[in-house]
């Protein structure tokens, strides 16, 4: 069975980096025909710009796959117009400017709707559209910052806070805005109605923060750093193995994995020793029972520790590099790797979708055109335009 | 939005994030417990540090809102149920290991059988087949074989996992998003479909770092909170604490250096205007940087930089975020109740939907709560029914 599941509908989308443009991705990865728009004058994505060529950034390929390009100048009132015109043949339209931005344009959610009324229109402000800190610059970090991620993301009792050097609150809003999109097609089909939904990205990261702002609100605490410690498995901690900057995870979680562990690491006396006896025991006790582990995996690969552990029952695994993950064989079984053809850099191996329908159904992977690629396609065949005002305008700079 | 759908939530901690958020957006979820209770109500933190009764904030937080029946499906009697039950349904999450409701008579094809409209979706830590497919993966184990432990912490230290359990919550939302491209097709086929998320691979989509070592050639390794690509993008002290500051464009980089009026003359170089020149420069900026944010207090470093447009905010922990009078003025939070936790304020998925305020959390269910709405209702069981089959500890 074919996994195109949005075939036929179309959907606008205004972004640049990740969130939106995954948030693209993910819905063309499925059959939507996703008209990404850009502009030359000063509305390019970041990613393009990566690299030299704007055609050929890896980085911006992997973002935009299997979607369309189109460059509307909306700087221009013609821009503007046209960008209207598209948005009438299209289902929904999804873009994380800044608050005001294209209110500005004359494109508000309410010009939009005028447009085409059962639009669906999902905006993704990085702080909301209320208060004095909504026309913020955000970029990923900074709201990993802002909503308490990065501090808490740490070992314990550290000087500094550390998270981590990726941008987790733009993968998030990339997975929560075709949920959102989604939701509103399918109350579109009972209602016949369009919806605007507006999803704070500061707010999404919180979200997933949901249990330590419960310990915040219910127990009025200040939650601090924890590191790899868990309160009901231990040990639950990182462990160094043979070679040079290589760990493995191991989580004990309950008594016969204890057992477990004891027997694989070849010390089955552990089990009788009164200072591990126990969860709690081995919480105490847990500094000497890490030395204890790291003593046994530093002898051993992190594969090996992750098979001969997990054979025994006991959850572990490789702390993986990218290198690890393109050469990992259960990731291959699954195809979750592909590569897609540039016509200039080649084959481009990239990470797939975590999705399989029925069986290993997988998201085709077709590289996103040159900018403006698709120009002639939206003007002409969509919009009934003639390829002699196409290049009027293009001549004067509003399709660009 | 999902009003009139309804699914029924098997799933462990591994997928209870994937019902919230769809409980948030509008369907109706029915926990199907074990008649000794989900084993996330045993999950800390708890109220008053008592971990008894329902005083589970992880449990709070990810069923709020959910209904609560209890059954044993490994027994004939509750198996029974469950295939009843899912003719009333629209989608069912599951977590167990690959191969667990086959072995009990309620595989896919079974739950098709009863009920071809249904959707069912697995949330695993390696998926349904493949060498790994059988597998404990706790969320430590996903983030550290999906990739994102690699990145993460600093250099100088073994890698971190991110707090909570993320690597269960992405799976989660990749699995929720599954359900709905499912549904949706329903839509024109009639047909449910069957989704298998790996929370392996969720994680997995991030951060490039496969492409990054596959193509570029580069593996990507922990370095603190500093960008791969950029530069200034990292934390930096300020007097009070730290900011985030993240500068990309030329533009940006004036306006810091016009804030910095006494800044080294050698940063106004032209060359140091393209981000990644700053950024192979970074070992000698970011402590240059580091004597002039430190000037500052963070809030106010934050509010110089942006009113100046260059993305700046303080890093806080998640307490400051709740006090900022803008979280307020956002409605981030709404109230919520249960029995177990009382009257308290609960996040909200931030989903402002045609300007009404997000949907409540909702207080959790107790165990076995809903037992003789659901099965009263939708099954027809009789009260003395019911009773005989708790007796015999089916539910």
């Amino acid at each position: 069975m074919s996994s195109r599941f949005l075939s036929g509908l179309r959907v606008v989308t205004l972004g640049t980096g990740i969130a939106g443009p995954l948030a693209g991705r993910m819905l063309a990865s499925y059959g939507a025909e996703v008209f990404k728009v850009e502009s030359r004058a000063g509305g390019i994505d970041a990613f393009r710009t990566y690299g030299d060529d704007l055609d050929a950034s890896p980085r911006f390929i992997e973002m935009n796959l299997n979607t369309r390009s189109v460059t509307l100048n909306l700087k221009t009132s013609l821009g503007v117009k046209l960008f209207k015109e598209l948005v009438g043949h299209c289902d929904v339209v999804m873009e994380n400017f800044r608050p005001g931005v294209l209110q500005g344009l004359g494109l508000s959610p309410r010009d939009l709707l005028t447009v085409k009324q059962d639009l669906i229109i999902v905006r993704m402000p990085g702080l909301g559209s209320v208060g004095r800190q909504a026309s913020y610059g955000t970029w990923g970090p900074t709201l990993a910052a802002y909503c308490g991620l990065t501090y808490l993301w740490n070992h314990a009792r550290q000087d500094r806070p550390v998270g981590s050097q990726g941008v987790y609150p733009d993968y998030v809003t990339a997975v929560m805005a075709p949920i959102v999109v989604m939701a509103a097609l399918l109350a579109r089909k009972r209602t016949g109605e369009g919806t605007v939904v507006e999803l704070t990205q500061v707010d999404l990261a919180a979200y997933m923060l949901g249990t330590t702002l419960l310990d915040v609100l219910v127990n009025d605490r200040d939650p601090a750093p924890t590191g790899n410690a868990s309160l009901h498995a231990v040990p639950h901690n990182c462990y160094p193995c043979a070679g040079e900057d290589r760990w493995c995870v191991i989580a004990v979680e309950n008594e016969n994995q204890w057992r477990a562990l004891c027997s694989v690491i070849g010390q089955p006396e552990l089990v009788g020793d009164e200072r591990f006896c126990r969860t709690l025991q081995r919480w105490h006790n847990r500094s000497d029972l890490d030395a204890l582990l790291s003593d046994w995996t530093a002898q051993h690969d992190a594969s090996e520790v992750m098979r001969r552990l997990q054979a025994a029952g006991v959850p572990a695994g490789v702390v993986a590099s990218g290198m690890d993950l393109y050469t990992d064989e259960h990731l291959e079984a699954r195809g979750f790797i592909q590569s897609v053809r540039h016509p200039v850099l080649g084959e481009v191996p990239l990470a797939g979708l975590p999705l399989q329908f029925d069986t290993a159904s997988h998201e085709t992977f077709r590289s996103p055109p040159p900018l403006g690629a698709d120009n002639s396609y939206v003007l002409i065949e969509l919009l009934g335009h003639t390829r002699a005002d196409l290049e009027r305008w293009e001549r004067e700079e509003v399709v660009y | 939005m999902l009003r009139g759908l309804t699914a029924l939530d098997l799933t462990d901690l591994r997928g209870q994030f994937a019902s919230r958020v769809l409980r948030d957006l509008g369907m109706r979820v029915i926990m199907v417990e074990p008649p000794g209770g989900n084993a996330t109500r045993k999950s800390g933190p708890f109220k008053a540090d008592a971990p008894d009764g329902d005083s589970s904030l992880r449990f709070a937080f990810l069923n709020g809102g959910k209904e609560s029946v209890t059954l044993d499906i490994g027994r004939a009697e509750g198996r029974e149920l469950l295939l009843q039950l899912s003719e009333h349904v629209d989608v069912v999450l599951e977590s167990f290991l690959p191969g667990h409701l086959a072995d009990l008579g309620l595989g896919y094809d079974v739950l098709k059988r009863q009920n071809p409209r249904l959707v069912v979706a697995s949330i695993t830590g390696f998926g349904q087949y493949g060498p790994y497919s059988g597998y404990l993966a706790s969320d430590i184990v996903g983030v550290a074989t999906g990739g994102l432990m690699y990145i993460s912490g600093d250099s100088s230290l073994p890698p971190v996992k991110p707090p909570e359990t993320q690597a269960f919550y992405l799976g989660s939302l990749f699995a929720a998003y599954g359900v709905l491209l499912a549904l949706f097709a329903r839509e024109s086929t009639g047909q449910g479909r069957y989704v298998d998320c790996s929370i392996q691979e969720s994680v997995a989509t991030q951060e490039h770092t496969i492409r990054e070592a596959a193509f570029d050639g580069a593996v990507i390794s922990r370095n603190g909170s500093q960008h791969k690509n950029v530069a200034p993008a990292s934390v930096f002290a300020c007097r009070d604490g730290y900011v985030y500051l993240f500068i990309l464009g030329a533009d940006h980089w004036q306006s810091f250096l016009d804030l910095w009026a006494d800044h080294p003359p050698e940063l106004d170089g032209d060359e140091l205007k393209a981000p990644h020149r700053r950024r192979a420069l970074v070992s000698k900026l970011n402590p240059l940087i580091e004597q002039f944010t430190r000037r500052y207090s963070k809030e106010e470093l934050a509010a110089l930089l942006q009113d100046r447009g260059v993305p700046c905010l303080p890093v806080n922990s998640p307490r400051e975020f709740l006090e900022q009078e803008e979280t307020r003025q956002r409605e981030f939070l709404g109230p919520a109740f249960s029995q177990g936790l009382g009257e308290y304020f609960a996040p909200r998925l931030p989903a402002i939907v045609d300007e009404r305020p997000p949907a409540d959390a909702g207080g959790p269910p107790r165990c076995g709560e809903h037992n003789s709405l659901v099965f009263g209702e939708w099954l027809g069981l009789p009260p003395a029914a019911l009773e005989l089959l708790s007796a015999q500890g089916v539910i």
